[in-house]
């Protein structure tokens, strides 16, 4: 058996490889495909006289063949060397602005995570114990809207309502101005927490929670419909019948029940994953989230290749990752699995 | 794992969350601390909001405005700008003296200026940073090496400048960063980007997080007056709207560069903010290609210039916030003339009409431009403006516009090979001269990055001239000269003169922001 989950594992594993690949030579083409020059987007409208433009663009290697420059890059990477950014400024390691950034993102989708699965689970298990009733048509009702809501709209509603009218909560950033935190991890709410600085943990969580849950309640919607079908599914079921007859409580038959509807529950969470991270980018833009996201949305503008090639393949590795967690996750649940 | 394990992890993931939005009720202030200094009565730290960027910390290598504010607050060059007014005044040289052929200038230093961690500035240090400039050659250092043939410390308190033509507008050029003297921790002749040792200025960088936060603290080791306010915060925004929610819920206590236009004139009239007002010296303007038709006949850039109506712009698209501009000489500038209003005056239908008929245009025959702009490097505000310029020229009935549009880095591409027709830029000044307003976009040598293709040797012979001279009133008669040309030829239309807005909340004080557009904080002060 643990051969078994030892060589699945391993040929997942192995399998982010092509995709990475793929993504990369996709992203590579489209960057080169697009117009635009990444050494003029910097420099702008300002005079410069040809041979410095000539000598930026080959600092940067721009001036190599193609092909030269796709293999180049590859072979950095493979070394776990993203290249040095091509803008703002010129010939930082790509990797200090991942180290910087990815952990804002992943704190931010931990939370959103989290949130969207307490509410969907909520959601749809009330729906399914009230199935035909006003609340479960409310509670599809529900899932129908947040699955529709605009985030940048609806984020601005909750910056306006708890920010600007309340005073409640801040509206954007991770942490107050001025505030010290001493960073381990980078996810600050974490950090706080190790470090034993309870006031910048009630700052962090607070500056969390209105993007978080605007990412989560966008993305709960999908969960709220595949949970309460499936508890539908499983309450309808004879050894359901068989508890109820029996006098088991009903919140223990509805946990059972619950636990038997999850398995397609945990492959929708690692889709959700992937959608999580493309939601977060217009979460961080919207609360001014300082992460891979608005990372990427500014290199774009520049047409920093070296810095959105690097930060896609990131993305796409840990995504993969994720991907393969949920796998063996769904493996170890569902015994009808084999390996 | 076993199935308990993972049950149990997803409960505690529950709860985490639970737990996590469960705590909105701490009542614990942590935001803006304004605890007083002793002895002081204003806020030791004061939030300031941005949507730009501090793009290189190296002044060898940074050339963008809101990288020069912060080089400005925490360097300072030989000489500088007595905040708000265009007066220059001694900084780190405490007197000069100018040879009779303007050529060689000789700066004697101050003997009490220190680099923020006490190291004394000296004559080498000044000598150091400017070669440095000249030999990394980044991006301003133009700045240095168009103007400068060498520097040399005659002594510890002595630097001499010797110039390679007489340059009359020198000490503008001395008040930029590529002349301020950088600590020696900067890395010698090699560009050093997340450089924080800074120079001699009245503020230290105490922390910096690229894009989201940058701390200034008062710098104790500095000479001149101590800042008002002890800790100035910057923090950093990608878009206006965001900020604005910040301002309003006191996350920050100021929103600077920049608001939207729109925005602006709502918070005026809440009432609640203080919305200070200041000229800018930046400008916008309609590039028109000379080298390709139809734009190549002057009769159609003519009457291009004569259908704008740039009041109509200003209220349509900019509320207000702008004024509008007839000559690429910002208003109040000497030598400003408002030629393109004297030539052509304002939505002169009529005008535009006549010269497209002698270019050989009518209704049954219009004239079809291409007119391109870039959606987000102006701010929000392009496509409108584009919009509104269309719909003025289409007014004449026999101009027919589309509207392209393009990324900046394409954009600019665009530019530089000369393969737009009509396109919007914008000029943020260097120095604040009219040779800046004039030389890189009107002399044949120095506009290739405008796609213009403008060329006319007379005009290349009036702004040579101008540069040279001495002599204010003598350059002034030349500038306007150039201004006359530049109407009668029109490579380029002045559209608009943008101004400046400080929105502040109450209590916030000395805002002080002259006609280099550049934010000295060390006036700035939050009462209690």
């Amino acid at each position: 058996m643990a051969r078994g989950v030892g060589q699945y594992i391993l040929i997942r594993g192995l399998m982010i490889i092509p995709t990475v690949l793929i993504l990369y030579t996709i992203v590579f083409i489209f960057l080169r495909i697009l117009p635009g020059d990444p050494i003029l987007a910097v420099v702008g409208t300002k005079n410069i006289a040809p041979e410095q433009l000539e000598h930026l663009r080959a600092m940067a290697g721009l001036d190599k063949p193609l092909y030269v420059q796709y293999f180049d890059y590859l072979w950095r990477m493979l070394h776990g060397d993203f290249g040095v950014t091509l803008a703002f400024p010129m010939g930082k390691p790509v990797v200090e602005y991942l180290k910087l950034r990815f952990p804002a993102t992943l704190e931010l989708t931990l939370f959103g995570f989290s949130i969207s699965v307490l509410l969907g689970l909520l959601t749809g298990v009330i729906g399914a114990v009230k199935k035909g009733t006003k609340i479960d048509a409310g509670m599809r009702l529900y899932s129908i809207i947040a699955y529709t809501l605009f985030i940048p709209w609806f984020g601005m509603m909750l910056q306006y309502i708890f920010g600007v009218h309340f005073h409640l909560l801040p509206t954007s950033g991770r942490i107050s101005p001025g505030l010290d935190l001493h960073t381990i991890t980078g996810l600050y709410i974490f950090d706080s927490i190790l470090t034993g600085n309870g006031e910048a943990f009630i700052d962090a969580l607070k500056h969390i929670i209105l993007p978080s849950f605007t990412l989560g309640l966008v993305l709960s919607g999908a969960y709220t419909r595949l949970v309460r079908n499936n508890m539908v599914d499983v309450l309808s079921q004879d050894f359901i019948r068989a508890y109820k007859a029996r006098g088991v409580r009903d919140w223990k038959i509805t946990w059972y029940a619950l636990k038997n509807a999850f398995i397609p529950i945990v492959t929708l969470m690692g889709l959700q994953f992937a959608i999580l991270l493309g939601g977060a980018v217009l979460t961080e833009t919207t609360f001014n989230w300082p992460g891979m996201g608005t990372f990427i949305v500014d290199r774009i503008d520049y047409r920093d290749y070296n810095a959105i090639q690097g930060a896609v393949v990131f993305f796409a590795f840990f995504v993969g990752l994720i991907s393969l967690i949920v796998d063996v996750v769904y493996a170890l649940l569902d015994p009808r699995v084999k390996y | 794992m076993s199935k308990r394990g993972i049950s149990l992890f997803l409960i505690g993931l529950f709860v985490f969350a639970v737990l996590a939005s469960g705590c909105i009720g701490g009542s614990e202030e942590t935001s803006t601390a304004t605890s007083a200094q002793s002895g002081s009565q204003y806020a030791e730290q004061l939030v300031i909001g941005v949507t730009d960027k501090v793009t290189d910390l190296d002044p060898a290598n940074a050339y963008d405005f809101y990288t020069w504010e912060v080089l400005n607050n925490v360097m300072e060059g030989l000489v500088k700008y007595e905040p708000g007014t265009l007066e220059i005044k001694p900084a780190l040289a405490e007197r000069w003296e100018v040879s009779d052929d303007s050529k060689v200038w000789t700066f004697y230093l101050r003997k009490d200026a220190k680099f923020a961690d006490g190291t004394p500035l000296k004559a080498q240090d000044v000598v150091r940073s400017i070669e440095r400039v000249m030999n990394i050659n980044g991006d301003p250092a133009w700045l240095v090496t168009d103007f400068v043939d060498k520097v040399e410390a005659k002594d510890d308190y002595t630097v001499v400048f010797y110039l390679k033509d007489s340059v009359s507008y020198f000490l503008s050029l001395l008040t930029t960063p590529p002349y301020f003297p950088v600590h020696p921790s900067y890395k010698p002749n090699e560009i050093d980007s997340d450089q924080t040792a800074g120079g001699v200025g009245p503020y230290k960088i105490a922390k910096w997080v690229r894009d989201e936060e940058l701390v200034l603290e008062a710098n104790e080791n500095y000479y001149g007056e101590k800042p008002k306010t002890e800790k100035i915060i910057i923090k950093f925004y990608r878009d206006a709207s965001t900020m604005r929610l910040a301002l309003q819920n006191g996350e920050i206590d100021i929103a600077w560069r920049t608001l939207k236009p729109t925005d602006i004139e709502s918070l005026k009239k809440e009432g609640k903010f203080q919305v200070i007002e200041i000229p800018g010296a930046f400008i916008r303007y309609v590039c028109l290609n000379t080298q390709k038709d139809p734009t190549k006949e002057v009769k159609v850039r003519q009457a291009l210039a004569a259908a704008l109506d740039r009041a109509d712009l200003s209220n349509k698209v900019f509320r207000g916030t702008v004024d509008p501009l007839y000559s690429l000489i910002p208003n109040g500038m000497w030598s400003h003339i408002d030629a393109f209003k004297e030539k052509y005056g304002d939505a002169n239908i009529e005008l535009a009409k006549n010269l497209l008929k002698e270019a050989g245009y009518d209704e049954n025959n219009p004239l079809q431009i291409q007119l391109w702009y870039t959606p987000t490097h102006y701010g929000d505000t392009e496509a409108d403006l584009a919009q509104v310029l269309k719909e003025q020229w289409e007014k004449t009935g026999v101009i027919k516009v589309d509207i392209k549009s393009a990324e900046w880095g394409t954009y600019v591409d665009y530019a530089r090979k000369g393969q737009m027709q009509v396109y919007l830029l914008g000029w943020y000044p260097d120095y604040l001269d009219p040779d800046d307003y004039t030389t890189p976009f009107l002399k044949s040598t120095a506009n290739s990055w405008a796609g213009t293709g403008y060329a006319n040797p007379q005009m290349d012979e009036v702004l040579t001239k101008a540069q040279t001279l001495v002599d204010q009133n003598e350059r002034a008669t030349l500038y306007e000269q150039a201004q006359q040309i530049l109407a009668e030829d029109v490579p380029y239309i002045p559209l608009i003169q943008g101004k400046l807005f400080v929105v502040a909340s109450p209590g916030v004080g000395g805002v002080k922001i002259g006609p280099d557009m550049i934010f000295k904080y060390y006036t700035l002060y939050k009462e209690e």
